[in-house]
């Protein structure tokens, strides 16, 4: 499917001693969710540090939103960005991370930032209570709220949903999506995450990076037609098992993901075909580029 | 409108299949537009794209028309196209009434003696 894009970038490299990140085309959808996933130290959290300018030794152009604006520099007031970890400071309390945010952000709105915390329980209301007494879940919130309170044109969530539980996964779920609705397809979301099926309702784009390069990219509903989940029973498993592009077989039988061209192969077994989960799909992917990886 | 997660029925043939109830049966106006697909994604708490994609499958059946920026808005139901819909209704109904007819290993006769049976009580009622 044709779309427009928020972030846009040409030959991405950034090389470490035993890995390198290498994508020479990347773009992110306009008016989408955009999910992240691969393994760990498949190279989520540099691209993640390249996109929001964290990171500046790397090759390759980034343009940032229509005006194809090339400086990072002047999109940050544009961008909403969380990390992993903690990066405010241990000792500040929540007022005082209210107050810095203010400093530093033109279009941060105090009242929408207060409101929020109230809504997702992040102290005890007063905001005297201090970063480091807040547990990881709640840090991650107060981070989310710094970020929701400023007028942003995208949001780039690193690992959002990891320290959260899974009340506040479906409100994170939820929070991205009522950003969407309020841009009206001008508002875009790019996330990494290894939560994939608490995700999925909220995936609209699905990139899957692994060993640095992405070896899949897709609209959701584009993806569910390319790869299919397939059932069936143990007498076709070693036929099938040449033809699925995942497997996984047992004394009963076999299942594994089938992309839908090669569908026809498995004429005159006796299969079951499923639509899979995106969860399914990253996972046989993920699997697939690993074992190519093992073998050479 | 109801969404199940676990029927294997695609999320976005059960939003397509309820919406295309809605304006065959009027309840859906022509004219009118459809909620936009991000604020219905949202209302539902499901993923925009799986949201396009149903209205983009009632736009290739005919029923609305999307408008670059504005939205979908309901088509003119003309009475050709809805007696096509009831008739393919007809179709698949009997089609299953054959199937289950198999299994019970009736004959194509004893069937339609049923079917004519149950078509005179009906117009005596």
């Amino acid at each position: 499917m044709e779309f427009t894009s928020v972030i846009d970038g040409a030959n991405i490299c950034k090389k470490f001693k035993n890995f390198t990140l290498d994508i020479p085309e990347f773009r992110i959808p306009k008016g989408f969710a955009t999910a992240l996933v691969g393994e760990n130290g498949a190279g989520k959290t540099t691209l993640m540090n390249i996109l929001a300018g964290v990171r500046l030794d790397y090759q390759g152009k980034l343009e940032y939103f229509d005006e194809r604006e090339q400086n990072v520099e002047k999109v940050k007031e544009r961008i909403g960005y969380t990390a992993p970890g903690l990066y405010f400071m241990p000792q500040w309390s929540i007022r005082q991370v209210e107050e810095i945010c203010g400093l530093l952000f033109d279009r941060f709105d105090r009242e929408k930032f207060r409101d929020i915390c109230g809504k997702l329980n992040i102290g005890d209301g007063d905001g005297k209570k201090t970063v480091a007494k807040l547990s990881d879940g709640n840090r991650m919130k107060l981070m989310l709220a710094s970020v929701l309170a400023r007028e942003t044109d995208c949001l780039l969530l690193d690992e959002p949903a990891s320290p959260l539980d899974p009340l506040m996964r479906d409100g994170l779920c939820q929070m991205i999506r009522e950003y969407l609705e309020s841009g009206d397809g001008e508002r875009s979301v790019f996330f990494s995450t290894h939560n994939v099926s608490d995700m999925e309702n909220v995936t609209d784009y699905c990139m899957i990076l692994e060993r640095g390069r992405i070896v899949e990219q897709g609209f959701v509903e584009e993806l569910k037609e390319k790869y299919l989940l397939v059932k069936g029973e143990h007498c076709d498993a070693e036929a099938a098992k040449q033809v699925l592009y995942s497997f996984s077989g047992s004394s009963y039988g076999f299942e594994g993901i089938c992309l839908a061209k090669d569908l026809d192969r498995l004429a005159g077994m006796d299969v079951k075909v499923e639509t899979a989960t995106l969860s399914q799909i990253c996972v046989a992917v993920m699997k697939a580029y690993t074992g190519l990886q093992l073998t050479a | 409108m109801k969404i199940l997660q676990n029927t294997g029925e695609p999320i976005y043939l059960q939003i397509s299949r309820q919406l295309k109830e809605e304006i065959l049966t009027g309840k859906l106006e022509q004219g009118e537009y459809l909620p936009s697909i991000r604020s219905l994604a949202k209302d539902l708490k499901i993923s925009v794209i799986t949201t396009m994609k149903a209205y983009e499958q009632l736009e290739a059946e005919g029923l609305v028309t999307g408008v670059q920026g504005k939205g979908f808005y309901v088509n003119a139901q003309d009475s050709q196209m809805l007696k096509e819909q009831h008739l393919r209704k007809v179709e698949q109904s009997l089609e299953e009434a054959i199937a289950a007819a198999r299994i019970a290993g009736m004959t194509g006769q004893e069937l339609t003696e049923m079917l004519k049976t149950l078509l005179r009580y009906e117009e005596e009622i």
